[in-house]
């Protein structure tokens, strides 16, 4: 029963309210959470809900996305038989459109059952009850809501997907989305209410407050229990060095960082470094940033591989983060 | 199987009995170790950058964790088409089960496994030490002096040489003597337990010393002896660096306490020089409002919202509220309670210390906070209490 579903993550979304954080990148593969990238989330709970096949349909710059999910062995996706399938279709747009340059895979598969979901919905959700209620209802089409709200995950047959693909041109719809939100089409839509922790990322508000919610413990424990683990690219980072004279507090920091100075309110992602005297405050540093000594950051986001020199004085607002573009370097006189 | 150069050949079915509870359950290769890592992992991280790719592991004492952990070796990228990791269990003959009876026998048995590939060139090395090294460095030494065995050595301090297996060597480093934990040791270079040997040279002498009923089949007491007494050439590598057994708690426990020294040799940062292990998966670490972590190593999966100072903590560790840790090492999952303190002591994994449990010790010893160590202290406790 739950090898039934197969997995269609349509990594395409436009940068759009991303603004610098996408970039180089995917939207998909935007680092969140300290190790994770978002489509980690998605992916996992489609692993976890015992999803063996995922297709994923990214668009240009995809270069990040695949070095993070490689052949998919972190997710425990490199099988012999199914496993994680990647369909670039650079000249197509509309989603059923870049399906259609990859029908194989679709007719090849036997799974009776497809999920299609966006790539940066943050959640740890489990899709075996949302199957069930599928088939109980006898539903063509289920979609996932939160709050009473669409969270644009959907549940429906392979053999309808491949109908929707193959008319689309007769019936318009572009996407499994247009053929949900067609009022007046005769299709048995269903909706299943998501309880737990959820939020879609889609600009650089969403990311920065929803980031920092993950700060209070009821919500990070939504999102992180040991039984539906989240899975990421594994790095080999050691365990965190926390020097004398550190100072942190309220904050989530991921492996390999080496902390000399203050942290507060924030998150800190793989293999940081914070040097002496620096304070940051209310803010979210990526992997291999380097703040040097001094510094002062106050609602900044900063982007991988960012180099911040002594002395540097970075600050946003709570309303309008600053975002620090990867691999840029800022010195105390440009910040100043 | 195609021809490898060189062959490692990782001794790893040590008991350790001295580590007490800790090897329990578990060979000592497979104790925990930095935070995140199991002590085997600096062997097979070593083989790995040392590009030494066909190792093959021999597990005795309680292989269960140590089996599950090396798995087909791809958290060190030992999964090979051609060689890569192969746990090597004791196996029975039609006649007997023959147990490892001692390092040499061990390697005897698996005398198989090597001749497959065809070596030049054999590696024995031990799952019982902390230490990065390029053994294809030793490899070169090796072949550029033309020596039948070459055995690493490291200067220890004098007091503690009749701890080691001391190598006397002349001015070259040719090997003259060895003396087993000598009373009055006449050099300060101790065998690390690292052995390169020509393939052709250890299979005759391994043969030989199966066949010897008075041997007790170590390479220590018995095959480099015998290989002395026949003249061969026995030259010694001189390792600079961080090396350390971890035999007993309290070595261990220091082992631990050297990642917190800046000006010890030990980085497990250095990016050239990874040291992998097999990753559990956790989210990263909470360190919450009331924390205090000062000078210490915390791994993925911790929520700390009490006091750490100089200390390690494994993944998944929870120290709640007002708990203070001062130089302790707290393996992975243990959950320290509300209010206790705890000093100079390794806690196990997966204990609860109940809230308001105070640990503290005055003692030159390392406390191994055990729940039976748990139950006895509460017992104290109480006693204390009524009087």
């Amino acid at each position: 029963m739950k090898k039934s579903m197969l997995g269609v993550i349509d990594a395409t979304m436009l940068p759009g309210e991303m603004g610098d954080l996408a970039l180089y990148r995917s939207p998909a593969a935007i680092p969140f959470a300290g190790r994770y990238r978002l489509i980690d989330f998605v992916l996992s709970n489609m692993v976890n809900s015992g999803v063996q096949s995922v297709a994923i349909f990214p668009r240009s710059p995809y270069r990040s996305l695949m070095d993070h999910l490689g052949s998919g062995k972190d997710w425990d996706l490199n099988r012999k038989r199914d496993g994680l399938f990647f369909f670039p279709s650079p000249t197509k747009e509309g989603q059923l459109d870049r399906m259609s340059e990859h029908l194989d895979y679709f007719h090849r598969s036997d799974q009776k059952y497809v999920i299609v979901s966006n790539c940066t919905t943050v959640a740890n959700m489990d899709f075996a009850p949302v199957l069930d209620r599928f088939i109980k209802q006898n539903c063509d089409v289920l979609e996932v809501t939160h709050k009473g709200e669409s969270t644009y995950i959907y549940l429906l047959s392979l053999e309808l997907l491949l109908d929707l693909i193959d008319q689309r041109n007769e019936t318009g719809y572009e996407s499994v989305r247009a053929a949900v939100e067609d009022a007046s089409s005769s299709l048995i839509k269903c909706q299943y209410e998501f309880e737990g922790f959820l939020q879609r990322i889609k600009t650089v508000d969403d990311y920065y407050q929803t980031s920092m919610q993950l700060l209070e413990k009821d919500k990070w424990s939504e999102l992180f229990n040991e039984f539906q683990p989240i899975y990421t690219k594994v790095k080999d980072e050691p365990p965190t060095n926390y020097l004398a004279g550190s100072h942190v507090t309220n904050a989530m920091i991921a492996n390999g960082c080496i902390i000399s100075g203050e942290v507060n309110h924030s998150i800190v992602f793989r293999g940081v470094a914070i040097g002496k005297n620096s304070t940051i405050k209310d803010s979210i540093v990526m992997q291999k940033s380097k703040i040097g000594e001094n510094c002062v950051l106050e609602h900044v986001i900063i982007d991988k591989d960012v180099s911040v020199q002594d002395g540097a004085i970075l600050r946003g607002t709570p309303e309008k983060p600053l975002v620090i573009k990867k691999g840029s370097v800022e010195s105390a006189v440009t910040s100043s | 199987m195609a021809k490898q150069k060189c062959v490692a050949m990782l001794l790893a079915g040590g008991k350790g009995s001295r580590l007490k509870e800790l090897t329990e359950n578990l060979a000592k290769p497979a104790v925990p170790f930095g935070g995140k890592y199991r002590i085997i992992d600096f062997p097979l991280s070593n083989c790995a950058n040392s590009g030494i790719h066909t190792v093959g592991v021999l597990t005795q004492y309680q292989p269960l964790v140590l089996n599950s952990y090396i798995g087909i070796g791809s958290a060190w990228d030992l999964d090979r088409k051609n060689g890569g990791v192969t746990v090597l269990p004791p196996y029975s003959e039609s006649s007997e089960v023959k147990w490892y009876s001692g390092t040499a026998s061990a390697i005897y048995q698996n005398l198989n496994y090597i001749k497959q590939y065809d070596p030049e060139y054999v590696l024995i090395l031990s799952g019982d030490h902390i230490y990065k090294m390029n053994y294809d460095t030793m490899l070169d030494y090796h072949i550029e002096k033309q020596a039948d065995v070459t055995i690493s050595v490291i200067e220890v301090p004098w007091e503690e040489a009749s701890r080691f297996g001391i190598m006397n060597t002349d001015a070259d480093f040719n090997v003259t003597r060895f003396d087993e934990k000598p009373e009055k040791p006449e050099s300060n270079l101790a065998s690390m337990g690292i052995y390169i040997f020509k393939w052709s040279v250890l299979q005759r002498y391994l043969e030989m010393d199966e066949s010897n009923p008075d041997s007790s089949n170590d390479f220590g007491k018995d095959v480099i002896p015998a290989m002395l007494a026949d003249n061969l050439k026995l030259i010694a590598y001189p390792f600079k660096g961080y090396w350390k057994d971890v035999g007993t708690v309290k070595s261990l426990w220091e082992a631990n306490m050297d990642l917190l020294d800046e000006k010890q040799d030990l980085n497990l940062f250095e990016y050239s020089w990874r040291i992998y292990s097999v990753n559990p998966n956790q989210p990263p670490q909470i360190i919450g409002s009331k924390a205090k972590v000062q000078h210490s190593l915390v791994n993925e999966g911790c929520i700390i919202d009490g006091v750490i100072e100089q200390s390690v903590m494994f993944q998944g560790v929870e120290v709640e509220e007002e708990a203070v840790l001062k130089e302790c090492v707290v393996m992975p999952n243990a959950r320290i309670g509300r209010g206790s303190y705890i000093e100079r002591a390794i806690v196990m994994g997966d204990l609860e210390i109940p809230e308001n449990t105070v640990i503290r010790n005055d003692s030159n010893d390392i406390l191994l906070v055990t729940e039976q160590f748990l139950m006895e202290h509460t017992e104290q406790q109480s006693k204390v209490e009524e009087a």
